[in-house]
Formats: C-alpha cells, sequence, structure tokens
C-alpha cells in the first residue's frame, strides 16, 4: 500500500498558542478517511498545512511521499482538490463560466465542464450566476470545481454541511464513485451518520490532539457496549447481555410472542467521541 | 518563471467580465475622461494641465481598479482558489495585471484624444506612459493585498490617488518649502518633466533620467509585491 498522506508528530502554532500537537495518522491511497472534530479542534489547519496554505511549526508531513511544502507547485497542483466551507466562487459570473476559468487554469478539454455539472446534478442550472445561488447549490458549484480535474486527493472541509437529504445522497454516491475511481478523500465533518456511511477510518480531532484513531466499527467494538435491548409488548424494555441466562430469557419472549422490537446498543461514533473527550462534536 | 499564456488569458477574461459586471469599480474609468473635458473646455493648453489629467488616470483607473480586483478577490477568498489551482504566482499577477494595462491604455490615449494634447515624440512617450503603468499597477496590488475587504481597499488607495498626481503640483511651493523638491523623483513628476522636455530641445540625459526613476520605482514596487503576495498568502 502506498501512503498518499503521511503526517508525523505534527505541531502548528499561532503566537504562542497551539493549534495542533504531536498529530500523526497516515493514508493509503484509495483510502475514505474522517477527521472529526468539534470547531477549533484543528481540522482546518490540518488541511490548510496538508495543502501548502500554511506552515507547520514541527513535524513531518510528506504528501504523496514529497514534503507538503512541495504542493506549492503548480504541476502538484493538479494532483490534489479542495473543497472549504468558504466557497471562493466569482458571484458575478454564471456557475458555467467559473467552472470554465478552472478548466482552463487545469488545462482540461470544455467537456470536464458538463462531466463535473453532471456529478453535482447541476448542469441545467449551468447558466445561473452564482449571486443567485442558495448556499447549498454554491457547495455543489465548489464541489464540481474540485473535482473537475480527477484529482488522485481530494479534501473535503464539511462537504454536505448546507446540502439537503436528495442531494447529500446524491453527493455521496459520486463520491463513492471517485472512491472507486482511486481518489483518495480526506474528510472533515461533524456529521457522524456521515462519517460512518462514507469512511474506511477516522480519527477524533479535540484540542489539537488525535484522540483515537480507526475504522468506525473497530472503534465502535473497542468502546461499545455489546448488549442489547428487547421491548416487550406490554411496553416494558428489558437490556440482555451476552450469556446462557439471557440467552433463555429472550428465547421465552420468542416463543410466548412477546418480542414488540430488539436493537443492538452498539454506540454511535458521537458517543464513541463524547466517551472518549468528554465534549460533544458541535 | 513558470507561466502559462492558456492561464494567464483565462485570468484575464474572467478579470474583465467580473469588471464589466462590477459598476461601483468601473464608473471610475470615466473620471480621468471627465477631467479631461473639462481641460479641453478651459482651454488649457499647458503640459502639466495635459498630465495633472494623465496621472490622474493613472492613480484612478490602473492603481485603483487593479487595487478593488485584488481586495474583491481576497474578501471574497477567491485569490485563495486560484493559487490552490495550477496558476502560478506569474500567471496570476501578469493575468490580473495585463487587464488593467489594456484598460490604461485605452483610458490613456483617450485622455490625450480629448484634452487635445499631440506629443512631440509619441515613440518615447508611449514607452514612459507603459512604464508609468506597470509602476501604477504594482502600487494597486500592493495596496490591494494589504486590504481584507474592496471598502478597506478604497481607503487604502487614497494616499496614491493624492500624492501621485499631485506631486508634480507641489512642486510650484518648493521655493517656500525645500522639504516639496522631493515630489521631483515622484514617477508622475519625472513623467511630466519628460514631456516637457520632448516639446523642446532635450539630450539623451533627459530622457534616460526619468524613464530610469520610473523603472527604478517600478522594480523596487513590484519586488515588495512579490515579498508581500507570497507573505500573505500563507498562513
Amino acid at each position: 500500500m502506498n501512503a498518499v498522506i503521511d503526517v508525523q508528530h505534527l505541531k502548528k502554532t499561532f503566537n504562542k498558542e497551539t493549534a495542533l500537537q504531536d498529530v500523526s495518522f497516515t493514508i493509503q491511497k484509495g483510502e475514505i478517511f474522517g477527521f472529526l472534530g468539534p470547531s477549533g479542534s484543528g481540522k482546518t489547519t490540518t488541511i490548510k498545512i496538508l495543502t501548502a496554505q500554511s506552515e507547520k511549526t514541527d513535524g513531518d508531513v510528506l504528501l504523496f511521499g514529497r514534503p507538503a511544502n512541495e504542493m506549492k507547485q503548480s504541476n502538484n497542483r493538479k494532483r490534489f482538490g479542495i473543497l472549504t466551507d468558504n466557497s471562493g466562487l466569482y458571484t458575478r459570473l454564471s456557475i458555467e463560466e467559473n467552472l470554465l476559468l478552472f478548466s482552463n487554469l487545469y488545462q482540461l478539454p470544455k467537456s470536464s465542464v458538463k462531466e463535473a455539472l453532471d456529478f453535482v446534478n447541476l448542469y441545467g442550472d449551468r447558466k445561473k450566476k452564482i449571486s443567485q445561488l442558495s448556499k447549498g447549490m454554491m457547495q455543489r458549484v465548489t464541489l464540481a470545481r474540485a473535482i473537475m480535474h480527477k484529482p488522485e486527493l481530494l479534501f473535503l472541509d464539511e462537504p454536505t454541511s448546507a446540502l439537503d437529504p436528495v442531494n447529500t445522497q446524491h453527493i455521496y454516491n459520486g463520491l463513492r464513485k471517485l472512491n472507486e475511481m482511486g481518489t483518495t478523500i480526506f474528510l472533515t465533518t461533524h456529521d457522524m451518520s456521515e462519517a460512518e456511511i462514507l469512511c474506511d477510518r477516522v480519527a477524533f480531532l479535540h484540542k489539537g490532539k488525535i484522540r483515537a484513531i480507526g475504522a468506525p466499527k473497530d472503534l465502535k467494538k473497542e468502546f461499545g457496549d455489546e448488549s442489547i435491548t428487547v421491548e416487550l409488548k406490554n411496553g416494558t424494555s428489558e437490556v440482555i447481555q451476552n450469556g446462557k441466562q439471557d440467552a433463555e430469557k429472550l428465547f421465552h419472549w420468542m416463543q410466548s410472542n412477546e418480542v414488540s422490537r430488539i436493537y443492538t446498543n452498539e454506540p454511535t461514533l458521537g458517543n464513541i467521541f463524547m466517551q472518549i473527550t468528554g465534549s460533544d462534536l458541535v | 518563471m513558470n507561466i502559462s499564456m492558456t492561464r494567464i488569458q483565462a485570468i484575464l477574461m474572467k478579470d474583465y467580465k467580473e469588471f464589466s459586471r462590477n459598476y461601483a469599480v468601473s464608473v471610475m474609468v470615466l473620471m480621468p475622461l471627465v477631467m479631461a473635458f473639462f481641460i479641453n473646455k478651459s482651454g488649457s493648453t499647458t503640459i502639466a494641465a495635459y498630465f495633472i489629467t494623465i496621472n490622474i488616470a493613472f492613480s484612478m483607473v490602473t492603481a485603483y481598479v487593479q487595487c478593488c480586483l485584488i481586495a474583491e478577490e481576497k474578501e471574497k477568498n477567491t485569490l485563495r482558489s486560484l493559487m490552490l489551482s495550477p496558476a502560478s504566482l506569474s500567471d496570476i499577477l501578469i493575468g490580473k495585471s495585463l487587464f488593467v494595462l489594456i484598460l490604461t491604455m485605452v483610458v490613456v490615449a483617450l485622455t490625450i484624444y480629448i484634452v487635445g494634447y499631440s506629443p512631440a515624440n509619441l515613440f518615447i512617450l508611449a514607452i514612459t506612459l507603459i512604464l508609468s503603468t506597470v509602476f501604477y499597477i504594482a502600487i494597486g496590488t500592493l495596496c490591494g493585498l494589504f486590504a481584507k475587504t474592496v471598502m478597506e481597499g478604497s481607503l487604502i488607495i487614497l494616499p496614491v490617488i493624492f500624492i501621485f498626481p499631485f506631486g508634480p503640483s507641489a512642486l510650484a511651493f518648493s521655493s517656500n518649502f525645500p522639504i516639496l523638491k522631493i515630489a521631483e523623483w515622484l514617477p508622475s513628476s519625472q513623467l511630466v518633466l519628460l514631456a516637457e522636455s520632448l516639446e523642446g530641445t532635450y539630450t539623451t540625459m533627459d530622457v534616460i533620467i526619468p524613464i530610469a526613476t520610473i523603472i527604478a520605482w517600478s522594480l523596487v514596487a513590484w519586488i515588495v509585491t512579490g515579498f508581500i503576495y507570497k507573505k500573505r498568502m500563507v498562513d
């Protein structure tokens, strides 16, 4: 496996205030990696360092095996795409004019604009000016711009924060398709369900430090509870554990047709985050 | 230096479209033309009068428009988007400057036509005007880089709008206030001195000194601009 991103002991300070402390993680080619943390935890700072918009204070940061600082070079910038919460679109230009500009900057064929617009379901609205768009539509234009050159690595900072469920699903499908084609995705989000749906691995970032890292199912196993809850038709509910005694109880309820609903008590990623850090994700 | 004509052209076209739809900034183009019209109607035929309007064109069109274009890119975070694309520093700066260069050439040519000035040596004057444009673009870019918003940019550029066009006029008071002699070395004053020399018999030094002074101002301004651009664009 090739490491697309390799971060070791990353430290970043702003005027003596520590934003990131001893952050280490590796992302392999083809992974979807979720960086989860509340506002101000250092997610955007990490993306800025990885994309050479900000300089690290200490540590090693490699992208595609080269120092992240080399991402300033024109040819290296073609290797990644980025979507941030601050769209950076030209509001007096139309959707199509914005994408045409970037298609020329990346020296792509004109057909790349249509492909990107189809991807975000905006081809029909291509003549609309950016100033006339909703926040969700702007987010989709920014995503189209980020993927139009088919980057090897995609940075997504809260990609579906302003989208409705239909478009969110559309974006998820598209991201999976991109990932199947080999694009590695680095995603930051507050949305735990989004992380569970999309990510192969996640890292919990809290106050500039990584508190846990792993596949969602492994984290759930490590920090979770193996009990199940049984809701009975008489309105009561019982939590039962692994073991002969509880298995017999469950068998009895099922045999006497008393069971209304059964569900696992598997924690969500949000529960695990709270368990580890003692604070909420928002 | 990594330069791509496709990228420069893309940025130039984008700036043209944005500028033509931004009436708050594009209206500034009319200022020197209106002034030129009044100077023509006043019957004033001195080089100093002609060059007040030309120097106003440089400060109000070249420097001001460039400053607003850069400040707006910063305000809307679009400069960051350009920087994250494969466009190099040179592509971005040349692309953004080229539009203002073309705009300035058109406005200055119209200003010269409206005031009714026919230069004795058009070739030397044209070269000096282009060099002056390069200087004012650098000053506009620099002011734009210091501004966070267009509003802030409009304030930061004010000293440029006052000092450079009216600097040559300040020389008239230099006998009473010797400190004002320094205004002689402004690029705007050098431009007036050159134009006045061209109207009579002139020596090579009468041409070289103003041109060298304007080149020196331009070089310093662009070096500082490049340095500030790199510094401001990395957190």
